[in-house]
C-alpha cells in the first residue's frame, strides 16, 4: 500500500508508517497524565481506552470507513497508533449529541448521514460502476471533492434535500472533533493538552515547558493518488451559504 | 537531559476528598442553601443565573430580599465537573434544540450560549472593555440604530464597581472611550498577544496587552492568579477567570438566597389582576412545578429571555408577554466576529495563557473616511486543536491530508478576532417554532441578516486585520468568517411603542415584570458584552431596592435614578486592588 503512503520530496521514497507522525517525535501528553487533574484523567483515559462501539454505522461501516479513511487519512501511522474516528462520529450519532442549533431546512445530522452516504454510493455507481469501498483513493478523493464544490455528478434527488457541500463539511467538521480531541493528534501537532493544576510558565517565543518537546521538522508531501493536499478557501468575507458547526472564540 | 518527570513529586493529582461543592481549588461552598417551600411566594424569581442573574441574585439577597434563582443547567461544582478539554467540555453549552436560519445564519451553543449557573460568564474569553459614549447615542450622532434611554455617564459608576468585583486585569490608562485604568495589573501577554502589539505598533495603530479581562492577574481573595493553562473557554478551574458562579452566587447564597438548578423555567405566570404571580418550571425530573414570587426577573439571554415571555402567551397577552410593541424577540444581533489566522515562521504556541489578552479599539468610532458607520475592534484569540481545525476547513478548505499537515503546523499559528459593530434590524428576531425541543418546549427559531452596513465594515476590517497579521510578521494568512455574542430581543427604551423594557428593564406592560441581562440593550457597540450586562443588571438591583415598597407591592415605581449601593458589592471588593478614584456620580 505505498501508493498511500506520504512522500519524502527529497527522494521521492515513501515515508514509512510511525508510531506518531508530526514534528515532536518524543513527546506525549499522556506521559503527563499524573499532572492533570482527577476529573481531566479520567474524561481523557476513557476517550483512549474505551473505544466506543459502532452502533450507528452498523448497517453498513465499510462505506463510512472508507469516507473517513480519504477524509483524514491516517496510513502514516502504524496501525497500533490510529484513531479511531468512525467510532467517536458513531457515539455523537448514536447518541444524539448536538451542537445546540439546527439550520433550518437541513435534515438532523443523522439523517444528514444516511442521505449523504447513499448519495456518495450513487456518485460511485454513476461514475464508476461500482462502489465507493470498491474505488482507489483518487477516485475516492474526486468525488469528495464533487461533494466540496457543491458540484455532485449525480444523486440530484439527495442533494436536493440539502446542498452536497453541506454534507462535506459535517464530514471533516466531525473527523477533526474526533481526531484532534485524541492525546496521539495532541503528540502530533505539539499541543501541551491538560494543564490544569500545573500550568504553563513559559509563554512568550513559543518556548516549551520543561516537560514540552521542541520541534523537529522533516517535509513531507502528501501522496501522489492523493487530492487533498491542496488548499482552496470554503469561505468569503461573509457567510452566506455556511451551514457548518463552529466552536467558541471571542 | 530535560528531565521529563512523569509523576509529581507526592504522587499523582487526586481527586477532591467527597465534601462541599468546590468553586475552584480553594473556594469551598460551605454554607447551606435556604430552601423556599413551593407554595410560599417569594419576594424576587430570578430565571436564569448568570452573568446578570448572578449579579441580581447576590444584590437583592444581600439586601435581605427572599430570592430564588433558577437556573436551567447545573450548579456546577468547578473541582469535579470542569475538565482541561474541548470535547469534554460541550455539556457547559446550551445544547438543546434552536433551529437557526435566515440569509446569514448565526452558529448557536459553543459560540455563544452557556447553561447553568454561571450562564455564558462560565465560558466566555473574559474581555471586559467598556462601551463608548458614543454608543449610548449612535442614533444622535451617527443616524443610526438608536439612543439608549441613558448615557454612558449613567452606567459609568457602575462600570468602576463591576471591573472591581469580577475584578478586571488591565492597563493604568487605556485610551479608548472613556480613558481609565483597571484595578489590577495587565496579565502576562502570551506570545501572540506580544504579536498583535507588535504587527499594530509597526502600522502606528495603538494597542493594549493584558486587558480588559476578567482574569486575575493576582490572587483575589480565595481565587488563585491565572495559571496560563489556556482552556478559558471550557470553564476556568483554576477560578481565576471571573464567572458570576464563583464571584456573585456563593454570597447570594450565605445571605439567604435559593438557586434551584436544572430547573426549565417554561412560563411566566400571569394573574386575574394582570401582575404576574410567579413561574412554572420543569424540575430536574421534568415534572411540572409553579414558584410564586411578587417580581419576576427575566435574565435568559437574548434568546432564551424572549422566547420565555412569547412562550407565555395567555388570554389578553395572545402574542407573548409584554409584548403589546410587538418587539418581543426582534432587533436582535450578533457581533462580525471574522477570525484572521496567521502562520509565523517561528513556534508561537497559541494554546498557552488566555486567550483575550491584547486589543486594540482604534477603529471603534464612525469615521467619515470609510463607507459605514460606526466600527470595531480587533482581540487576540486562541483556538484549540478542535476549533482552530473547523476554522482551517472554513479558511483554507483544509481536510484530507491537507487538514493533517495545516494542523502539523498549529504550534506556528495565531489569531486574531474582528468585533465589530452590528447594527439593530427588526427583521433580525427569534420567534417560536413548530419543532419541540429536548423539554417538549417550542424551539426557538432565529433569524439573522447582515445589511448593508454590517456587510460593508466586515469587508474593510478583514484586510485590515490581515495587515497587522503580516506586519506581525506573519507569511501567511487566512480568514474564517463567523459572529459572536448575542445582544437585544428585549430592548429597553423610553417609548413603549418602540421598546420592551423601560431603562431600569422593567416591561412596559406589566410593572411587576423585569427583564435585565443582554436582551435588553438597545445597541451593543463593538464591545465584548459581559461587563455591560453586569453593570446593567447591579443598577436594576440598586433600583429594586431603591423603589422596593412599591415594587413588591407591584406598582409601577417612578423612574428615579436610585443611590447607588456599593455596600451591596461582595465582601471585601472594595479593598482589593488599586483604590478606587471617587467618583462623583454624574447624571
Amino acid at each position: 500500500m505505498a501508493e498511500h503512503l506520504p512522500i519524502n520530496p527529497r527522494t521521492g521514497e515513501p515515508l514509512p508508517p510511525r508510531p506518531q507522525p508530526g514534528y515532536y517525535p518524543d513527546f506525549s501528553t499522556l506521559d503527563q497524565q499524573a499532572f492533570w487533574d482527577a476529573a481531566t484523567r479520567e474524561v481523557v483515559l476513557k476517550r483512549v481506552t474505551d473505544i466506543p462501539p459502532i452502533r450507528f454505522f452498523a448497517h453498513d461501516p465499510a462505506l463510512a470507513t472508507a469516507l473517513f479513511d480519504r477524509i483524514l487519512p491516517q496510513d502514516d501511522r502504524d496501525p497500533d497508533h490510529r484513531i479511531p474516528i468512525l467510532n467517536y462520529v458513531d457515539e455523537r450519532l448514536s447518541e444524539g449529541v448536538s451542537d445546540g442549533y439546527r439550520y433550518a431546512e437541513a435534515p438532523s445530522d443523522a439523517e444528514c448521514y444516511h442521505l449523504g452516504l447513499r448519495g456518495v454510493e450513487s456518485i460511485a455507481q454513476s461514475l464508476h460502476g461500482t462502489s465507493f469501498i470498491q474505488l482507489g483513493s483518487r477516485e475516492q478523493d474526486e468525488i469528495i471533492l464533487s461533494l466540496r464544490d457543491n458540484s455532485p455528478p449525480a444523486g440530484e434527488e439527495i442533494w436536493s434535500r440539502f446542498p452536497a457541500v453541506n454534507f462535506f463539511e459535517l464530514l471533516v467538521t466531525d473527523a477533526v472533533d474526533a481526531y484532534y480531541a485524541h492525546p496521539y493528534a495532541w503528540d502530533e501537532i505539539g499541543f501541551g493538552g491538560p494543564s490544569y493544576p500545573r500550568g504553563y510558565m513559559r509563554l512568550e517565543n513559543g518556548l516549551a515547558e520543561p516537560w514540552e518537546a521542541d520541534e523537529q521538522r522533516y517535509d513531507w508531501e502528501p501522496p501522489p493518488t492523493s487530492l487533498s493536499g491542496s488548499y482552496q478557501p470554503l469561505a468569503g468575507l461573509i457567510p452566506e451559504h455556511a451551514r457548518r458547526r463552529q466552536g467558541g472564540t471571542h | 537531559m530535560t528531565g521529563r518527570l512523569k509523576t509529581p513529586l507526592l504522587g499523582p493529582f487526586l481527586a477532591p476528598q467527597p465534601g462541599p461543592k468546590m468553586l475552584g481549588p480553594n473556594e469551598r461552598l460551605d454554607t447551606r442553601m435556604r430552601r423556599y417551600p413551593h407554595h410560599q411566594e417569594v419576594d424576587v424569581v430570578v430565571v436564569g443565573v448568570g452573568a446578570a442573574g448572578g449579579v441580581l441574585v447576590q444584590r437583592l439577597a444581600r439586601f435581605g430580599l427572599s430570592v430564588v434563582g433558577f437556573d436551567a443547567g447545573p450548579f456546577w461544582d468547578v473541582e469535579r465537573d470542569w475538565v482541561s478539554d474541548e470535547k469534554g467540555s460541550h455539556k457547559l453549552y446550551w445544547n438543546t434544540l434552536r433551529i437557526t436560519g435566515g440569509p446569514n445564519p448565526i452558529t448557536l451553543g459553543a459560540n455563544n450560549s452557556g447553561k447553568g449557573v454561571g450562564g455564558g460568564t462560565v465560558h466566555f474569553a473574559a474581555f471586559t472593555p467598556r462601551f463608548h459614549p458614543s454608543d449610548f447615542m449612535e442614533h444622535t450622532l451617527d443616524g443610526v440604530g438608536v439612543d439608549w434611554p441613558f448615557r454612558y455617564e449613567t452606567l459609568k459608576p457602575y462600570y468602576a464597581m463591576i471591573e472591581r468585583e469580577m475584578p478586571v486585569a488591565g492597563p493604568a490608562r487605556y485610551p479608548w472611550g472613556d480613558p481609565h485604568g483597571y484595578p489590577y495589573g495587565p496579565l502576562e501577554s502570551g506570545e501572540y498577544a506580544n504579536l498583535l502589539v507588535r504587527g499594530c505598533s509597526r502600522l502606528g495603530i495603538r494597542a493594549v496587552a493584558g486587558g480588559p479581562i476578567a482574569i486575575n492577574s493576582g490572587a483575589y481573595g480565595d481565587r488563585p492568579h491565572c495559571i496560563f493553562r489556556g482552556f478559558c473557554l471550557q470553564g476556568c478551574k483554576v477560578a481565576a477567570k471571573a464567572s458570576t458562579l464563583y464571584t456573585h452566587v456563593p454570597d447570594g447564597i450565605a445571605n439567604g438566597a435559593e438557586i434551584r438548578d436544572r430547573c426549565m423555567v417554561s412560563r411566566i405566570n400571569l394573574g386575574k389582576d394582570g401582575l404576574v404571580n410567579g413561574v412554572t418550571y420543569l424540575d430536574p425530573d421534568l415534572k411540572e412545578r409553579e414558584q410564586k414570587a411578587k417580581v419576576v426577573l427575566v435574565c435568559g439571554y437574548a434568546i432564551e429571555t424572549p422566547r420565555l415571555l412569547l412562550m407565555s402567551s395567555c388570554p389578553g397577552h395572545e402574542n407573548g408577554l409584554a409584548n403589546s410593541s410587538g418587539l418581543v424577540g426582534r432587533y436582535l444581533m450578533v457581533q462580525s466576529a471574522n477570525v484572521v489566522m496567521g502562520r509565523f515562521p517561528g513556534l508561537i504556541r497559541q494554546y498557552k495563557a488566555p486567550p483575550a489578552n491584547a486589543c486594540t479599539e482604534e477603529f471603534y468610532e464612525t469615521d467619515h473616511t470609510r463607507d459605514f458607520a460606526r466600527g470595531f475592534s480587533i482581540q487576540t484569540v486562541g483556538p484549540l486543536p478542535c476549533t482552530f481545525a473547523k476554522e482551517m476547513l472554513a479558511a483554507k478548505g483544509a481536510w484530507g491530508w491537507g487538514m493533517r499537515k495545516v494542523m502539523m503546523d498549529y504550534n506556528h499559528w495565531a489569531a486574531f478576532g474582528l468585533l465589530g459593530e452590528i447594527l439593530p434590524h427588526e427583521d433580525n428576531r427569534i420567534d417560536l417554532s413548530d419543532e419541540k425541543d429536548e423539554y417538549s418546549l417550542p424551539a426557538p427559531r432565529i433569524r439573522f441578516e447582515l445589511h448593508e452596513n454590517d456587510k460593508k465594515m466586515i469587508a474593510w476590517a478583514v484586510p485590515r486585520i490581515e495587515e497587522i497579521m503580516r506586519a506581525a510578521g506573519a507569511e501567511e494568512t487566512a480568514q474564517e468568517p463567523r459572529y459572536a455574542h448575542l445582544i437585544g430581543g428585549c430592548r429597553m427604551g423610553v417609548d413603549r411603542q418602540t421598546s420592551v423594557t423601560d431603562q431600569f428593564g422593567r416591561t412596559h406592560d406589566i410593572p411587576n415584570l423585569f427583564c435585565c441581562d443582554g436582551s435588553i440593550c438597545p445597541t451593543q457597540g463593538a464591545a465584548n458584552p459581559a461587563l455591560t450586562i453586569q453593570a446593567l443588571a447591579a443598577r436594576t438591583a440598586d433600583y429594586l431596592i431603591a423603589q422596593r415598597d412599591l415594587v413588591l407591592q407591584k406598582k409601577k415605581a417612578p423612574l428615579d435614578e436610585p443611590p447607588m449601593r456599593p455596600d451591596l458589592s461582595p465582601p471585601g471588593t472594595l479593598t482589593r486592588g488599586v483604590p478606587p478614584r471617587l467618583n462623583k456620580r454624574r447624571r
